[in-house]
């Protein structure tokens, strides 16, 4: 358990009670009124009808065959395709590009702070920039892509091309992240356990992948499973970029919570999506907290 | 290329070149694309093949944004919410973090517990009751309800940031506060916060570009447009009739130049932050 050799040191006196409970008084209260008590009336709100934002009569579980019998195992596939691609494209090139980076190269820091910019900006301005260079009238890319076949595309009119470039777009906002995390665990590496591959002769090749790679696999994990809450639980993005479509094919769960409630203002059925939301990322915190615990051990 | 010195390797090294700058460009490329097209005219904008520098440079788009636009009013208003917003959050985290590290209390553990949980909770499920909460109870359209909303939410993960970093504080410091005669609170607030500034400023940092990014929240809890953060304002040149480019890249530009020139002067904190938010735990 962390931190309970050090309980046994601290004395406690009635005066230090007064003092916690004022230090942390204001943060758990915050943390009630704005989080827990919203997440409550949300699980309550998914068993009633909604009138706009009137809460009306208990209907069971009709809103969750509700969000079943409709988009729902769609919104599902499609959250699952979007984490999965995401990951497929970040992950590798964000511990290859925070590698190569690591390494003491004339430029490293120039180069690094280029290449983690993208990660300041705002999922919408990601998405907006995007827009801009992938628009099919005046966009570079559909300048490249007239060159070679002679016709104009939007990429966003067809499910594939669309579900493409938002992966596209997630990536070149949120690789940068993996990069940091790589680079950080890669600093924590003593030299010596690298020296001891070189003196056995290993390359430099074989040094990466059997000590270095091993040794960061932990920092590899929690990553993953960082951006896949991130990407699962992403509105944003997809909102500005593709709004879901085109025909829903890029709405997530997270995105058809978000629409359910403030483009189409049902809110009783975003309320059971957002309960769904909600049990799977209990899920995925557990794993996240667990691999924290054994990282630190 | 094999012609290697002493442990150099010319071949290993042309190749990380090669990727990192591939990667510094496809990182950059659409920024510049986007300055590029706010420096032209808007003939030039919706033209086609398209240019790639400006045939002629104008700041015509940009004067349009800054003085014949509600654009000042977001800009100012996302400048107003992110700053209450970090002091206020910084100062109330940094008390809860200083409690559950250095004070015995009960329910320790349920309460880390409690923090670490609800760091991870999904704005999006949170939205809808807000929402049906604040127009129930009269917040709605204030930026009173931005900033009570951003804070709470910013807290857990400050809280839990913020804990890492003082744990790692040598004990021999409170120890010695404690020898002089300081009480708790007075070690805290004479030596714990002044030696802690580095992670203060790396955790408030990271928040800053929270609330600064964030689109949601103020599409979700304001409708006037005179409350309208920076974000939302940027998204409305999208649905709009007839999308001015030229415009739109000029403030996506001026929205992105605040954090950039902070990332850029304070690299060391942002990184060191999203590190301790993600890695140490």
């Amino acid at each position: 358990m962390p931190g309970s050799s050090r309980e046994v040191r601290l004395t406690r006196k009635s005066s230090d009670v007064g003092v916690a409970t004022a230090f942390l008084a204001p943060a758990i209260l915050m943390i009630v009124l704005v989080t827990i008590i919203p997440i409550c009336m949300a699980i309550r709100t998914s068993f009633h009808a909604t009138n706009y934002a009137e809460v009306g009569a208990f209907v069971g579980l009709d809103n969750f065959i509700a969000v079943f019998t409709g988009n729902g195992l769609k919104n599902i596939l499609n959250s699952i395709r979007y984490v999965l691609l995401s990951l497929v494209v970040v992950i590798p090139l964000g511990v290859a590009i925070g590698s190569l980076l690591n390494r003491k190269i004339r430029g490293n820091t120039l180069l690094r702070t280029l290449i983690i910019i993208p990660w300041v900006l705002s999922q919408t301005v990601t998405a907006l920039l995007w827009r801009w260079i992938l628009n099919g009238n005046y966009g570079p890319i559909a300048y490249l892509v007239y060159g070679l076949t002679g016709r104009k595309v939007d990429f966003f009119s067809s499910a594939g091309s669309a579900n493409v470039m938002l992966v596209f777009a997630n990536a070149w906002n949120t690789v940068p992240v993996v990069i940091i995390l790589t680079i950080a665990a890669l600093q924590t590496i003593p030299g010596d356990v690298m020296e001891a591959g070189q003196m056995d002769g290993a390359t430099r090749w074989q040094i990466y992948t059997r000590i270095t790679l091993p040794l960061i696999r932990p920092t590899i994990i929690t990553a993953v499973v960082m951006q896949s809450m991130e990407y699962f639980n992403m509105v944003t993005l997809i909102y500005t970029l593709t709004a879901g479509g085109p025909f829903d094919s890029t709405q997530t769960l997270s995105l058809a919570a978000y629409q359910n409630a403030f483009n189409y203002w049902h809110m009783d059925i975003a309320s059971a999506y957002g309960v769904i939301i909600f049990l799977l990322n209990i899920v995925f915190s557990l794993v996240y907290v667990k691999l924290l615990n054994t990282n630190r051990e | 290329m094999k012609k290697s010195k002493l442990g150099r390797t010319p071949g290993l090294d042309a190749l990380t070149y090669v990727v990192l700058i591939a990667a510094a460009l496809v990182a950059l490329f659409p920024v510049l694309w986007g300055l590029f097209t706010a420096l032209k005219s808007p003939a030039e904008v919706n033209s086609f093949p398209p240019t790639l520098l400006p045939n002629e440079f104008t700041l015509e788009n940009f004067s349009s944004v800054l003085f014949r636009s509600g654009f000042p009013r977001y800009l100012l208003n996302s400048v107003i919410v992110t700053a209450i917003c970090i002091v206020v959050a910084t100062i109330v985290a940094s008390h809860a973090a200083y409690a559950v590290t250095n004070f015995r209390i009960r329910f320790r553990n349920q309460i880390m517990f409690l923090i670490l949980m609800t760091s991870m909770i999904p704005p999006v499920v949170m939205l809808v009751p807000l929402y049906m909460l604040s127009v129930k109870i009269g917040l709605y359209d204030t930026h009173f309800l931005l900033i009570l909303i951003y804070t709470a939410w910013r807290i857990p993960v400050l809280t839990w940031i913020l804990r890492g970093f003082f744990e790692k504080l040598p004990k021999e410091i409170i120890e010695a506060g404690t020898l002089d005669g300081c009480s708790k609170p007075m070690i805290f607030y004479r030596l714990i916060l002044p030696i802690s500034k580095p992670g203060i400023v790396a955790a408030a940092l990271l928040s800053a570009v929270y609330v600064w990014n964030d689109f949601l929240v103020s599409s979700t809890f304001t409708s006037k447009d005179s409350l309208r953060m920076l974000s939302v304002g940027l998204y409305n040149y999208i649905s709009q009739y007839g999308i001015q480019w030229g415009n739109l890249m000029a403030a996506v530009m001026i929205s992105i130049v605040p954090m950039v020139i902070l990332f850029i002067l304070l690299q060391r904190h942002f990184v060191e932050g999203m590190a301790a938010g993600a890695v140490k735990g």
